[in-house]
């Protein structure tokens, strides 16, 4: 229990467990719990994405995101067909790089963000230097070579936790029980699942969140 | 220890993509090379983020499974209430969806460089410029940038072991970032990552003992100072 939520203190941004560790200290926040539930459903549906190329899930997401980066857009390239470039742009991107998603990065708005900011700043050079360069992705780049952590197995935490495996969705629960069951490190998982490791993280990540929300309703 | 580090206002100018092309590249390299504003990049990055892309606390979370004709008159904007615009949507959603996996990410793993029998790595922010050609001065060895920013210059700057940029005011702001090796001048010793930025008030000579790369941005032609120096201007627009 200290691991994981001394983990989730090193982000704030980090919706779920955020949540969680507020929720304990103060109930009275529905707004609040309202957003973080809505950072975890994004994430969800990254991951339907990434997953299973899930139409319905990207469906919801461009819903959600598109009147938002469309106005973005305007604000920064101050023209409606440069807006909707760049919304059909960064949702190809949500589309085509959803398995980069790491939800232990941050939130899947941030993820976007980030998507977004360097198409733009790419347009941007196309429309006031005429140049047809990607630099964007360079600058601040998608893919994180430097930084892997992993979450370190906590085995007094383990059997309290496993009593609600059944109630994940089978890809966390495939993770979740192969880490802490059958001792499988995350690159092994990777492999045998045929998904990058990034993916394998945010499985685990959330389904640990979810355990873990159990066994505080439990605990109460 | 780096002690330099870019101002508060250029990391949230960063983080908003609001930065020409040679600086953004000078922060996130240098934000490659130090853990702490790498951090605070993050942080900025997430409420950037949560203003432009965050649900207003007031509305419900994403609606759920209805993806009904009418969604995007729900989202009040009326150029988008039309019929044909909700066509064109779905159409645009199409061709997306058309749209295989991407492979071939290019990801943050830093790149070698090499000058003068020297090996270096250099941050991935760089990438797409290293190709260019080096331009060979004695023990200053310059590799300009194309970044087309209405007489900025940006480049590699490579000074071998014992070498020095003779005394010089600038024009403008003068950005040194040190990649590797170190350097010194009136102000000091520099360690790799130290973002230094001078404007034009500010004289240096930075000089190295064992050699260093940095990467440089000048807004403006560099104006030698010292008397000799002065016949040496034409070099100065060389170097950098
Ligand atoms: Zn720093």
């Amino acid at each position: 229990m200290e691991n994981i939520q001394s983990q989730s203190r090193q982000n704030r941004y980090h919706g779920p467990i955020t949540s969680l560790t507020n929720a304990a200290m103060d109930n009275d926040t529905p707004a609040h719990t309202n957003l973080e539930s809505q950072v975890d459903a994004l994430a969800m549906l990254i991951l339907q994405v990434a997953d299973n190329r899930d139409k319905a899930a990207f469906g919801q997401l461009f819903q959600y995101f598109m009147p938002k980066i469309r106005a973005f857009g305007l604000q920064r390239l101050n023209q409606q067909g440069l807006a909707m470039d760049l919304v059909q742009e960064t949702m190809t991107s949500v589309w085509t790089k959803a398995h980069l998603y790491n939800a232990e990065k941050g939130a899947v708005t941030t993820w976007v963000f980030t998507i977004m900011r360097n198409q733009c700043f790419d347009m941007l050079r196309r429309v006031q230097h005429n140049r047809e360069d990607t630099f964007g992705d360079d600058i601040w780049p998608l893919c994180d070579a430097t930084s892997e952590y992993d979450i370190q197995p906590d085995h007094k935490l383990t059997a309290q936790l496993l009593k609600h495996l059944d109630a994940l969705p089978l890809a966390q629960k495939q993770v979740v029980q192969g880490i802490y069951m059958q001792e499988l490190t995350q690159q092994e998982l990777a492999d045998a699942l045929k998904v990058p490791i990034g993916t394998i993280k945010s499985r685990l990540r959330l389904g640990l969140e979810k355990l873990k929300s159990f066994l505080e309703i439990h605990n109460d | 220890m780096i002690k330099h580090h870019p101002t508060q206002d250029l990391l949230v100018n960063h983080a908003n993509g609001n930065l020409p092309l040679s600086m953004a590249m000078a922060v996130s390299a240098h934000c490659s090379l130090c853990d702490t504003c790498k951090e605070q990049l993050a942080q900025l990055t997430a409420q950037a983020a949560d203003l432009v892309l965050a649900q207003p606390k007031t509305q419900n979370v994403i609606s759920g499974e209805d993806t009904n004709s009418n969604q995007y008159e729900h989202e009040g904007t009326k150029t988008f209430a039309t019929q044909n615009a909700t066509l064109d949507i779905e159409a645009m959603m199409e061709r997306i969806m058309a749209q295989p996996v991407a492979t071939n990410i290019p990801n943050n793993a830093p790149l070698a460089v090499q000058i003068k029998q020297q090996h270096y790595t250099v941050p991935s922010a760089f990438r797409q410029h290293l190709t260019r050609p080096w331009q060979i001065l004695g023990k200053v060895s310059r590799m300009r940038f194309d970044v087309d920013e209405m007489g900025t210059r940006a480049s590699l700057l490579h000074i071998d072991a014992q070498g020095e940029i003779p005394q010089h005011t600038h024009k403008g702001y003068e950005l040194t970032l040190l990649l590797a090796g170190e350097f010194s001048d009136l102000n000091g010793n520099y360690v790799p990552g130290d973002f230094i930025m001078l404007d034009g008030q500010h004289q240096h000579s930075p000089k190295t003992v064992n050699g260093c790369l940095c990467y440089t941005v000048l807004d403006a032609p560099l104006h030698f100072t010292k008397g000799i120096s002065k016949l040496l201007n034409p070099i100065g627009e060389l170097i950098y």
